[in-house]
């Protein structure tokens, strides 16, 4: 019988074939290319909820299709498909946001009459094919495959506009900078197939599994550098993560990000939500089962999540334009997702994950329309008043950023919420460092609440600043569609998982849970594996809830504290925003103002790195290899074969010369060795 | 006889083509260098070769073995025959050398069935040691790989072509003369245990237990040592291996764009070819003992050939220093001796052959329009030459390792063969090493791609761009496709290199 499973392997083809005819056939079709992905993501999309509806119905999928090396005697290395609930999910969400993403682009390009369009839907589609393949890959190697891919296609998109200096610089930024993380993520992955022979993700003979009975005592593994297994296997973990840190954009490897603000606002929006950003937090949830074992990596991932969650957030504060707050909620709001993880929210974080790509498809799909209408002006100060004049995408931004802020009931808020509620509780429960990566989020949510409600005051409310302001251009079915159904969505997608309100009542709402937890026993991928009572996290990261106030009371604290701030950080946004004629008070921040608009100078100590030291040194090596190295060569030539005169007349000369020299020396040694071997 | 008529056709049409006149020289040459391309596809559909021809077990397809000369006592002999090392690397040779004459169609203006001629005859010289099981046939291929290409230099190269040329002569032939030395010293080490100078009988003699005498004054050990050495040093200038490598971006710069393609494509390989045939499988025992050395020789050649190829501005140098980072990774492979290792060193040779090919012709064609190399002098190529560039593109994501590309399946085959080595102490720490090269790669590429081809267009020669010539693009499509289909296949030819080099693990040899 054939199933959705029979099909899997088309949800990534399918907009590989649209890569190809949009490239080869997108001059000669009708809206240049944008139908074939168009059609293609629609089949991807129907397909996934098909493999969707079928893991509800209690199957999952793990197969090898396609050996790409096949070893003798030796590890072979495949490419194969693994549909569990996790992977079930983000196809959908992959396949959904990347879908609306090509309708908003009807009208953000083709109705803007932009050239290259072919190029545009081609690398659009190729970036869909990349990513989609990345989550349903059954392996590590595979995972970092598509992984590059994904890179590539980010670095295409976000330097699409090749005729100015901006993008192109920044495309190369992108690419250098998850490539120096990937760098480590590859280490890693070379490690874990020498490990343990296999890179699988779900099963018996998958690494995680191996390694988890290597701790366990029943059978050992080869570990190096004379590291015993638990050390080695952090070490390991931590290399990937390296991968991690570059492609979610997380601190130190973020600085890629914002610069990435350069390619077209739709590449923006499916990068930030679905493809390249969403890759590094997918991947330490697909190999969730491997971090647990080292509690050293996940007090890591956690500080990293919840540093990098503050962190972007400050800078996020003072931004002027309207993509750039967006940019850097983004890199905070992974830092959630890491926070999450690495404080034991499995759940929390896939559902963090999951409402933030709804929420954040739509900001930037929202900020595209804003773009379009003020002609491609994105500076927040040009704006004001557009709420009276676009309704529709306001109403749907307003639904966004009530998620992003966390405010009740929107989606945002309970995944959010419950980020920081697991991370709370398993800090009490004797693991005090991720009370630190707690603080950070905690105070991050204030944040995120003013930094939201700036940004839509000063776009939406108070009187137009500029003439374009005054009679911004209109938008068409094909950025409202997008935008209506990402906003109903950002307000009820929290529905899916409401661990608070189950708490509180008892009624069973945690869905989301339950849908993580089908995957079958033997993937070891399902929630109980992992955070169960008798899961890896008790069992190996020696992680214990705790509830100081009982659990329906830190719940309804928890809850309470962060919403509080949430909707003081947006309060003092309304004070100071909301008015008719809004003016900067950045200035009140006196020298932290100009830190904060340099990030830090993050970018200045990076770009430091490799213009002052990496170029110069490579000058150098130049300099000693033209001198020293070719020098000697040359002196050699001059000293060994001729002396003087000779030199300069052989130099210039004739190759006879050295061919018969060469000739005559070879002939000489064929004598004396003929005559030391004993041939006369 | 099949490899025979391969010979003979590339000689027969080398001739024919020096006779032709110069206006269907290009045509010509193209058109009969078909016939090896078409022939070799063949040997590879009918290759039915066993394990490693040097090894006992193995029995290379396509095999002939006629007595040719006696010379007091030693019996030299016409031996050529293919394993699953060789064939692929006969496929590349055949596949870049009728890239290289369509390519080669727009820049070459003069003396035309001249050029062509010694493009064959460099063909026939690179098919032959990549086919020789008799050292003295294989030397004397060897040798005549020089000739054609020191004219080829010297003639069409560049401004300082005289010097490039002479240095490229000069250099590799003092490498043969240490490579040379160094084997045949080993052969009279052997004494009576050879009767021919059969590469597979002196391999399988060099692994007899007391078949190696002594020579010179040398015991056997030091014997075994010193020629080790002294082929590795003349092996090492072919590749070439940092410190060796100076003449490689000298003649690269002075060479018209067809020769670089065969240089870097086909030319290096010999060096790693003969590393991997003479050396490795020769005598493992001396490169096991000395592994962590030949590993710092793979690492300083990886990361410094990288960092040099930064420092350049020539777009040609760029791509020459950047063929010396790579065959690094060669040496790393083969050095690990795992499966995996001197397999995916194998691969990395056919695999680069292609990308670094499809590289140097790619900038010939920019040049061709454009009439200079030099990043700083244009900029915003994309928008005039919107093919050829994103040829470009995908070319440099090639090198870069590109997932689905050849050179990714190549350099992770190396990584997961080289990461666990028994052989190399420390091989873990070497390895992470030597793949930080991967990150510079892409630095320097995609510094001189932003710096070229995009950004608002310029260019200080002011030349008119036109569209370039069909048969200019066409090669690239073809080299291309080569390497996607690698990268997406690697089993096409690394089977057959599995099976070759895996004898070789299997050999003893006290360390």
């Amino acid at each position: 019988m054939t199933g959705a499973f029979d099909f899997a392997p088309a949800i990534a083809l399918l907009p590989l074939a649209a890569f190809a005819v949009a490239l080869f056939g997108g001059n000669y079709l009708p809206k240049r290319g944008a139908l074939a992905g168009i059609t293609a993501l629609v089949g991807s999309l129907v397909l996934s909820i098909w493999a969707l509806v079928t893991v509800a119905g209690g199957e999952t999928y793990d197969a090898d299709l396609y050996t790409f090396v096949a070893g003798q005697d030796t590890l072979s290395l495949h490419l194969g498909i693994l549909i569990d609930p996790l992977s079930a999910l983000m196809l959908v969400i992959v396949s959904l946001i990347a879908l609306l993403v090509f309708v908003f682009s009807l009208g953000y390009m083709n109705d803007e009459d932009e050239t290259g369009l072919p190029r545009y839907y081609a690398e659009l589609s190729l970036f869909s094919f990349s990513m989609l393949a990345f989550v349903f890959a059954d392996n590590l190697l595979m995972a970092f495959m598509f992984f590059e891919l994904v890179g590539l296609c980010s670095y295409l998109l976000i330097g699409f506009w090749f005729r100015e200096a901006g993008p192109s610089s920044a495309a190369k930024k992108a690419f250098l900078v998850t490539r120096f993380g990937d760098y480590f993520f590859l280490v890693g992955t070379v490690g874990i197939f020498a490990t343990f022979g296999t890179g699988m993700f779900a099963g018996s003979e998958s690494f995680p599994h191996m390694a988890e009975q290597a701790l366990a005592g029943e059978h050992s593994v080869r570990t190096f550098l004379g590291l015993g297994e638990q050390a080695w296997f952090t070490v390991l973990g931590l290399l990937v993560l390296g991968g991690v840190i570059g492609k979610s954009a997380q601190f130190p490897l973020h600085t890629w990000l914002p610069d990435a603000m350069e390619g077209p606002t739709p590449v923006s929006a499916l990068i930030h939500a679905a493809t390249m950003v969403a890759a590094g937090v997918y991947l330490v949830a697909r190999m969730y089962g491997f971090y647990l074992l080292s509690p050293t990596a996940l007090g890591v991932i956690a500080l990293v999540g919840g540093f990098t969650a503050l962190f972007a957030a400050s800078m996020a504060l003072v931004k002027q334009e309207l993509k750039q707050v967006l940019a850097y909620s983004t890199i905070s709001q992974y830092g959630y997702m890491m926070l999450a993880l690495g404080g034991g929210g499995y759940v929390a974080a896939v559902f963090h994950l999951t409402t933030h790509a709804i929420f954040k498809a739509l900001l930037f799909l929202g900020a595209g329309s804003v773009i379009i209408a003020m002609h491609h002006n994105e500076n927040m100060w040009d704006m004001g008043g557009l709420k009276d004049k676009m309704p529709v995408t306001y109403y749907a931004f307003l639904s966004g950023s009530l998620a992003l802020a966390g405010i009740f009931p929107f989606a945002g808020f309970w995944s959010k919420d419950e980020v920081l509620y697991e991370t709370l509780i398993h800090g009490f429960g004797g693991s005090p460092l991720l009370l630190a990566g707690y603080a950070m989020g905690l105070l991050a949510v204030a944040f995120t609440g003013f930094y939201t409600f700036r940004m839509v005051f000063l776009t939406f409310h108070g009187e137009p600043r500029t003439a374009d302001a005054e009679d911004p251009h209109g938008v068409r079915w094909n950025v409202k569609l997008p935008l209506a159904v990402l906003g109903i969505l950002a307000a009820v997608a929290g529905v899916i998982n409401l661990a608070p309100v189950e708490k509180v009542t008892g009624i069973h709402l945690t869905f989301l849970h339950d849908w993580l937890d089908m995957a079958p026993d033997s993937f070891g991928t399902a929630v109980h594996h992992y955070t169960g009572d008798h899961g890896l996290m008790h069992e190996f990261a020696g992680y214990t809830a705790a509830h100081p106030l009982g659990e329906t009371g830190t719940v309804l604290v928890g809850a309470a504290i962060s919403l509080g701030l949430a909707l003081a950080g947006a309060g003092l946004a309304y004070r100071l925003y909301a008015v008719p004629s809004p003016t900067e008070h950045t200035d009140k921040l006196g020298s932290l103002k100009t830190l904060l608009m340099n990030n830090y100078y993050q970018d200045e100590y990076q770009v430091w790195l490799a213009r002052d030291v990496t170029l110069p040194l490579s000058r150098a090596a130049d300099t000693f290899d033209q001198s020293v190295i070719d020098g000697v060569v040359n002196a050699t030539s001059s000293v060994s074969l001729f002396a003087g005169e000779r030199v300069r007349r052989i130099q210039t000369g004739l190759v006879t010369h050295y061919a018969t020299l060469i000739t005559l020396s070879l002939v000489a040694l064929l004598v004396v060795f003929g005559y030391l071997g004993g041939w006369f | 006889m099949l490899l025979e008529a391969l010979l003979a056709s590339v000689l027969l049409g080398a001739g024919i083509v020096a006779l032709a006149p110069n206006r269907y020289a290009g045509k010509l040459a193209a058109a009969i260098s078909l016939v090896p391309l078409v022939g070799s596809l063949y040997l590879w559909s009918a290759f039915d070769g066993v394990a490693n021809a040097l090894l006992s077990g193995g029995e290379p397809a396509f095999e002939t073995t006629i007595a040719w000369i006696d010379l007091a006592g030693y019996q030299l002999q016409w031996h050529v025959g293919l394993d699953g090392v060789s064939v692929p690397l006969v496929i590349l040779t055949t596949i870049l050398t009728t890239a290289a004459i369509v390519s080669a169609w727009t820049p070459i203006d003069e003396r035309e069935s001249q050029f062509y001629a010694l493009v064959l005859l460099l063909e026939a010289g690179l098919l032959g040691v990549f086919a020789a099981l008799d050292f003295f046939l294989w030397f004397v291929f060897w040798e005549v790989v020089l000739v054609p290409m020191y004219f080829l230099i010297a003639i069409w190269g560049g401004p300082r072509r005289k010097y490039a040329a002479i240095k490229f002569f000069v250099y590799t032939n003092v490498a043969s003369l240490a490579m040379f030395i160094g084997f045949i010293a080993l052969v009279f080490g052997l004494g009576d245990s050879v009767t021919t100078l059969g590469l597979p009988e002196i391999t399988q003699a060099l692994q007899e237990p007391g078949a190696l005498g002594e020579f010179a004054g040398l015991g056997p050990a030091a014997l075994k040592a010193a020629a080790f050495f002294a082929m590795f040093a003349g092996f090492a200038v072919k590749v070439p291996m940092v410190p060796f490598h100076t003449w490689l971006p000298d003649a690269h710069v002075e060479a018209p764009t067809p020769v670089s393609v065969l240089l870097a494509g086909v030319l290096l390989k010999m060096g790693t070819y003969a590393l991997l045939r003479f050396n490795f499988t020769m005598l493992p025992d001396v490169a096991k003992a000395n592994a962590e050395i030949i590993a710092i020789f793979a690492v300083v050649s990886v990361i410094y050939g990288a960092l040099l190829a930064l420092a350049q501005r020539d777009l040609k140098r760029i791509v020459a220093y950047s063929s010396i980072s790579s065959m690094g990774y060669v040496l790393l492979g083969l050095i690990a001796y795992t499966v995996h290792g001197l397999g995916g060193a194998t691969f990395q040779m056919v695999s680069h052959g292609f990308i670094s090919g499809l590289m140097f012709m790619v900038v010939g064609v920019i040049y061709n329009q454009t009439h200079t190399r030099m990043v700083g002098d244009m900029s915003g190529l994309a928008d005039r030459m919107p093919v050829t560039v994103g040829i470009f593109v995908a070319a440099a994501f090639g090198y870069m390792g590109l997932p689905l590309m050849s050179g990714f399946a190549a350099e992770v085959l190396i990584f997961l063969g080289a990461f666990p080595s028994t052989v190399l102490p420390g091989a873990p720490i070497f390895t992470a090493l030597a793949m930080f090269g991967i990150v510079i790669v892409a630095g320097y590429l995609l510094l001189a791609m932003q710096r070229t081809l995009f950004g608002p267009f310029s260019l200080a020669t002011d030349y008119e761009l036109g569209r370039a010539p069909v048969h200019d693009v066409a090669p690239l499509v073809v080299l291309l496709a080569c390497v996607i289909a690698l990268g997406v296949a690697p089993d096409l030819f690394y089977g057959m290199i599995q099976d070759a080099v895996r004898p070789i693990l299997e050999l003893g040899g006290g360390v």
